[in-house]
């Protein structure tokens, strides 16, 4: 972290530290004409400087004490990281799109909708297509689904496992040496083994697992989702204490955003809806309350428009709120259009 | 928490057990290390048979075991009668899609016995001589009483008294009834009714969950009122298209709140068309035509098909024989 080990010319490194320059961090932020201007130097030189600056922290990891503040990282490492993580697709091309590409890893994401509207479907889908392998453009990674209200059907989620490898194979018909070894890992089986699948009764069950998390993701380190399925099932049995319940939601949902950013995996929680007095009507709103309401990241609420299902971004930090239409199909969710698409790669 | 019973081999946990010797529904207390159930072992999911192939194969199978499924209709409907469709076909062996168990069944008053016991007694059930042996019971005179029952069941789950099976199937006909006049309009029983809808849907999926048992309530339906007031949440034009019977727009009852609390809900509705006369000049009654719809399922998607109610039983009807 010293100037004296950067790959710049010696006249410029004793100019860098008469004028005070002694710790990379103190060139982090500066621009390069400012930095032409300090040192009287070219510009091109003082572009240079920076660059070899960059170049040596970057090849560093993001957890070694950087300057003033330990374990802090600057926002344009944090961009670059942010810009090369994938998304987990659920499916619905429309849905993806609005999304930013899929649901975020690093992120909790909170799904919310009536009953019948297809909550456990995206569940199973994204517990499947978390396992789409890196070479067909997914993160090859394992699921944790948490269910809370047994509406997982293992019959159900073998069909969407199905649905994703027959839409994969024809997507990708390449016959190629590099697909062939993992066209043999998309087996229906495999992908039924990559979903951890935990049933709990009770709420005090659900806060064992959630404690418990930290130890199975630590060895399982593929784990790249975990899906709470609902969350809130079993926290509108009556609290009489609710001021308890938000305390222990509040926990929850700490100690889930930690494990999302300390194993760069997604969370996913599907909340019901109920219905709340306000402006002198019903309105729809998620469970749980309002302060529940700032504990996820993202926010996504399914809902009927009409005789279709729609999906909702009320809130996010990187995408504008929309909406897009998805299907419920035989083979999971599905977009509209997915009928008529047909993608071929040359 | 379930745990299964063959530890699978790719997991391992930090504290040493034996998943053998301890029974699935006692977990000790130095258990936190929860084994996740690897889902090939849940493959082909049991499931209790309607008692006619052609309604089964709606439920692609039947109703699911460790599942709560709701059956909704107007009144004479047929919900009672499938009802005790289901309490016979439990009896059944899992080849034929029964469960091989004793059931429960759980009325809000035992006043209705008689015609009860006529109606079950008509049924056909070939292969057991004494169908109703395997039938306990019980009536629910409030929410809280049905939730004493659903506790005192829990020994009837491990084992039956004498000879019978153990108990795999309870039916509430109808969870409406009981809850109905138990609680005022004002807010506070309004919180505690919804709180009573979870506790006792909790406790009916933790049974059917950990016994491999199916649970199944009936429930009324309220009429909703028309498109023009559809910006209205209380009309309940929130959950999707609307659901038909007699001519009017229903919804069935106990709100949103006890909407979240089932698995699968299915409505039972009836049309009654044009009277026709008979052949020979009898008066057949106004054709009915009665329908049977899977409004939401985990494992099957929404469909509907006909159906007839005759003295032998609720049968579905073949879309030809219309």
């Amino acid at each position: 972290m010293e100037i004296s080990n950067l790959p710049i010319s010696p006249s410029i490194r004793s100019k860098l530290l008469s004028k005070g320059y002694t710790s990379l961090s103190s060139l982090s932020s500066i621009s390069p004409s400012f930095l032409a201007q300090e040192l009287s130097v070219k510009l091109e030189e003082a572009v240079e400087v920076l660059r070899a600056v960059s170049d040596t922290t970057t090849s560093k990891s993001a957890h070694i004490p950087y300057g003033i503040i330990p374990g802090a990282v600057t926002a344009w490492d944090m961009l670059s990281e942010e810009q090369m993580q994938r998304h987990i697709s659920t499916g619905c091309e429309d849905l993806d799109a609005i999304l930013g590409g899929g649901i975020h890893c690093k992120e909790v994401t909170e799904v919310g909708g009536v009953p019948g509207i297809g909550k456990t479907q995206l569940g199973i889908q994204l517990a499947v297509n978390v396992q789409i392998p890196v070479e067909y453009g997914g993160l090859g990674g394992k699921a944790v689904y948490i269910d809370t209200e047994g509406s997982f059907m293992a019959e159900r989620a073998y069909q969407i496992a199905e649905g994703c490898i027959y839409d994969i194979l024809d997507k990708f018909p390449s016959n190629s040496r590099e697909f062939l070894s993992c066209k043999e890992r998309l087996q229906v089986n495999n992908f039924l083994a990559g979903i951890f699948y935990f049933r709990i009764c009770s709420y005090t069950e659900q806060i064992a697992v959630i404690n418990y998390l930290e130890n199975f993701l630590t060895e399982h380190g593929d784990v790249k989702l975990v899906i709470i399925d609902s969350v809130t099932f079993h926290f509108r049995q009556d609290f009489d204490d609710l001021a308890q319940r938000t305390r222990v939601l509040g926990g929850l949902s700490l100690r889930l955003m930690k494990l999302s950013k300390m194993f760069n995996l997604a969370v996913v929680l599907l909340n019901q809806v109920t219905t709340k007095f306000t402006d002198g009507s019903f309105q729809l709103t998620l469970a749980l309350g309002d302060s529940w309401s700032h504990s996820c990241t993202n926010r996504i609420i399914l809902h009927w428009n009409g005789n279709e299902r729609c999906a909702y971004i009320e809130k996010s930090p990187s995408v504008p709120s929309a909406s897009a239409p998805y299907l419920v199909t035989g083979k999971g969710i599905r977009g509209i259009n997915s009928n008529f698409k047909r993608a071929r790669i040359m | 928490m379930l745990f299964s019973t063959v530890a699978p081999a790719s997991t391992s946990t930090s504290t040493s057990r034996d998943a053998d010797s301890i029974p699935q529904h006692h977990p000790t207390r130095d258990q936190f290390a929860p084994i996740p159930i690897p889902l090939r072992s849940l493959l082909p999911h049991s499931k209790l048979s309607l008692g006619c192939p052609i309604l089964s194969r709606l439920l692609s199978g039947g109703l699911p075991v460790g599942t709560l499924t709701e059956i909704s209709g107007e009144s004479a409907t047929g919900k009672s009668q499938l009802c005790l469709q289901l309490l016979l076909s439990s009896l059944l062996p899992p080849c034929l899609g029964g469960l091989a168990a004793s059931s429960l069944l759980i009325l809000p008053s035992l006043l209705p016995f008689s015609s009860l016991l006529k109606r079950l007694s008509r049924l056909p059930s070939p292969l057991h001589p004494s169908p109703l042996d395997h039938i306990f019971v019980a009536s629910a005179h409030s929410p809280d009483h049905l939730m004493m029952l659903l506790y005192q069941a829990d020994r009837l789950f491990h084992k039956s008294p004498s000879l019978m099976p153990p108990l795999r199937l309870i039916v509430v006909d109808s969870i409406a009834a009981i809850f109905r006049s138990e609680f005022d309009n004002n807010f506070g029983d309004l919180k505690a009714r919804t709180g009573m809808f979870f506790r006792v849907a909790a406790k009916l999926k933790e049974q059917a969950s950990r016994f491999g048992a199916v649970a199944v309530v009936t429930n009324q339906v309220v009429d909703v009122m028309g498109p023009e007031m559809a910006g209205d949440v209380g009309n309940n034009h929130h959950m999707g298209p609307a659901l038909l019977s007699s001519g009017r727009m229903v919804a069935p009852a106990m709100g949103l709140s006890w909407a979240n609390c089932v698995n699968t809900r299915i409505f039972l509705s009836r049309n009654d068309e044009m009277a026709a006369v008979g052949v020979n000049g009898e008066d057949m009654a106004a054709c009915t035509r009665r329908s049977m719809e899977v409004v939401f399922a985990p494992h099957v998607p929404r469909s509907s098909c006909e159906f007839v109610i005759r003295k032998d039983g609720v049968f579905g009807l073949d879309i030809e024989r219309q």
